[in-house]
């Protein structure tokens, strides 16, 4: 049984291995309970949980205190990789369009500024390249996902 | 007498009171927005009324209707919470106009210590002491903007800029450098400007390495007014709290008695009544500052509670019913630490989250307390401020509290929304949080390059291992379908200037 999930903008495969119960990927051991829960056994015989549940393709596990984002990968998709689109986290609205297009930016520089959840919020590019796109201008609201503005690297 | 409370707030504070409501056998109303119709704490209320509008002006800013609301339900008493209406004077004042009963200080109280000019004025003369820094009353910008130049040789680098009519970190903006002072002062001016629609900042000298020291001070109408010792809440973000304890660590004896005598003149210079908070910065020589008066319940006054074994909301009710405090002697016992768990990105400056609670269990056991307003499958919205709970707990000491919240964040799981849980997890484990030395820039000089999550490789197996079981057994139960997922959101904001406050 082998998937594909992404975590951190790496791709990980995981191939399982069953034997009548339980599951077994390198030498851990998972049983699965009724409620999301999953139990895990390592090789030295300790024991922990993992929680789990899906949203959207995302599957949320939680695991010794920490939260890992899985996000599925359905197989023989390609990856849907990202270029330079700055998108909107959350709702929220356009203070202040610092660049237009046409204009060269350095990595690090504000582009926009954004008010969202009562806090001013600084959209910054994350490398060197062109403005090719502004979608929007100071106060336009915007809706969570939207694409503000798109930066063309030089690389 | 009080036999009906309206509570003006949402969220996590407007459960705490309308529990303390019920505990205390006075009936309750809620007030609630159309995107909070399914808040829990409606059902915590015996009514709640719907406040018409899209806004928070139209809703819980909303003062002339939720008085009207309070006038029609029967309610004779309205508690404000933190945040919105809690420190407007002029609300305070339309209560009490209503013929109701306002259960916070006088207006003229919030209005003077509102005014952070007004309020270090009313200090100095108090004989408490106040940071050097330079008020600026001028309000026309490019004006305004000269005066700041000006204060600003005067106090030297860092500095701080501060609304005058601020809080919660909002308006405040550090500056390092003095080519950065005028973009900071215009964005701090137009932040204070949408938040509190007034510009006024003031320009005080950054003391570095210092503590948040505040004192919990309860005031009745009998002419008693007391202290209940410190909070410590260096541990901030973006100026904001996110670890609180009580004592603090480097707490003598002699300090808190000088600290909270001067907290204790601070409340009586403005006829302070009922429950209030006096902030303080504690510099490493040991002097002290006034900061700021809060005029309302605070965040943070749970780890008071839990030392004090004081119940401030019940003692604000009985304070407002024109009632003598109920607290005898004050004596501190163990030691109690707070976290907010909040719905935001370590990882990404904190910026906050949203998403659906597919799971929220929180963890249970003797000295834990959970203050919150949310349950399992709950949406967190971009609507309100992101804070989801405060986890609490209380150990005889100050060792054993940090073994237990250690072990309650352990349990806590949160998923379908990212949380500081596993944040907070690590910051319990920094060398400063476990020897007591905080401070108030601590996170960006522990973190200097951002929190970053980087699991062994053991644990990431487990986790892509339990993926892989879910996915292949259907463990789909806890699926939510959600448009608030994070599937192809990918999120600009990676590259902020963490200095950014």
């Amino acid at each position: 049984m082998q998937h594909q999930f992404r975590f951190n903008s790496e791709i990980h495969e995981v191939t399982l291995e069953r034997t009548p119960k339980i599951w077994t990927y390198v030498n851990h051991c998972a049983h699965p309970k009724e409620d999301g829960r999953v139990r895990i056994y390592f090789e030295d015989g300790t024991k922990a949980w993992a929680h789990v549940a899906k949203v959207g393709d995302i599957w949320w596990v939680h695991h010794s205190g920490h939260i890992y984002t899985l996000e599925r990968i359905e197989p023989g998709a390609s990856a849907n990789e990202h270029h330079g689109g700055l998108v909107a986290p959350m709702p929220g609205t356009v203070l202040e369009v610092l660049v237009s297009e046409g204009q060269t930016v350095e990595a690090g520089q504000t582009l926009m500024i954004l008010e969202a959840m009562k806090m001013e919020h600084r959209v910054v590019a994350s490398e060197d390249g062109t403005v090719t796109k502004v979608s929007f201008s100071a106060g336009d609201r915007v809706e969570q996902g939207a694409s503000l503005l798109e930066v063309e690297s030089n690389q | 007498m009080i036999r009906r409370v309206l509570v003006a707030n949402r969220g996590e504070i407007a459960c705490r009171i309308l529990r303390a409501c019920r505990e205390a056998g006075l009936s309750s109303v809620a007030i609630y927005a159309e995107n909070d119709r399914t808040g829990m704490f409606r059902e915590l209320a015996d009514e709640s009324v719907l406040l018409e509008g899209d806004t928070i002006t139209e809703t819980y800013l909303n003062g002339a209707a939720i008085i009207q609301i309070a006038k029609d339900t029967g309610a004779d008493a309205i508690h404000p919470g933190f945040g919105f209406l809690s420190e407007r004077a002029g609300f305070a004042q339309a209560v009490m106009d209503a013929g109701l009963i306002w259960i916070g200080p006088s207006p003229q109280a919030i209005e003077q210590m509102g005014d952070k000019m007004s309020a270090r004025q009313i200090m100095k003369r108090a004989g408490v002491p106040v940071i050097p820094g330079v008020e600026i009353e001028e309000e026309d910008e490019e004006r305004a903007l000269a005066d700041i130049r000006q204060a600003a040789i005067e106090t030297g680098y860092p500095l701080l800029l501060k609304a005058t009519a601020g809080g919660g970190g909002k308006g405040m903006r550090v500056v390092h450098l003095e080519e950065e002072l005028e973009s900071s002062a215009r964005s701090a001016r137009r932040e204070a400007v949408t938040a509190f629609g007034d510009g006024r900042v003031y320009v005080e000298k950054l003391l570095q390495t210092s503590k948040h020291v505040e004192i919990q001070i309860l005031a009745d109408t009998h002419g008693r007014c007391i202290h209940l010792g410190e909070r410590e809440c260096s541990v901030q973000r973006r100026h904001q709290k996110v670890f609180e304890e009580a004592p603090c660590a480097s707490m003598s004896p002699s300090l808190r008695e000088q600290m909270g005598q001067a907290a204790v003149s601070a409340a009586k210079a403005v006829d302070y009544v009922g429950a209030g908070t006096v902030e303080f910065l504690l510099a490493e020589d040991g002097s002290f500052y006034f900061l700021e008066m809060n005029t309302r319940i605070q965040v943070e006054h749970p780890v008071t509670e839990m030392v004090t074994g004081v119940d401030l909301v019940r003692e604000q009710l009985r304070i407002a019913a024109g009632e003598p405090m109920s607290v005898g002697e004050v004596e501190l016992r163990g030691h109690a630490i707070e976290v907010r768990l909040y719905a935001e990105d370590p990882s990404n400056n904190f910026l906050p989250a949203i998403g659906p609670l597919a799971v929220f269990r929180p963890p249970t056991g003797p000295g834990i307390r959970l203050d919150t307003g949310v349950r399992e499958g709950d949406d967190v919205t971009p609507h309100y401020d992101p804070m989801l709970a405060k986890l609490i707990v209380w150990a005889p000491s100050r060792s054993e509290a940090l073994q237990r919240m250690r072990r309650a964040l352990d349990e806590f799981v949160v998923l379908g929304t990212t949380t500081n849980i596993g944040f907070l997890r690590v910051l319990c484990d920094t060398e400063e949080v476990i020897s007591g030395n905080t401070y108030t820039t601590m996170i960006d000089d522990v973190f200097p390059n951002g929190y970053e999550f980087n699991p062994t490789q053991k644990h990431l197996d487990v986790a892509l291992m339990t993926a892989a079981v879910a996915e292949t057994t259907g463990m789909h139960r806890m699926t939510v379908s959600s448009s608030s997922s994070k599937e192809g959101i990918s999120s600009p904001f990676q590259t902020l200037n963490r200095r950014y406050p």
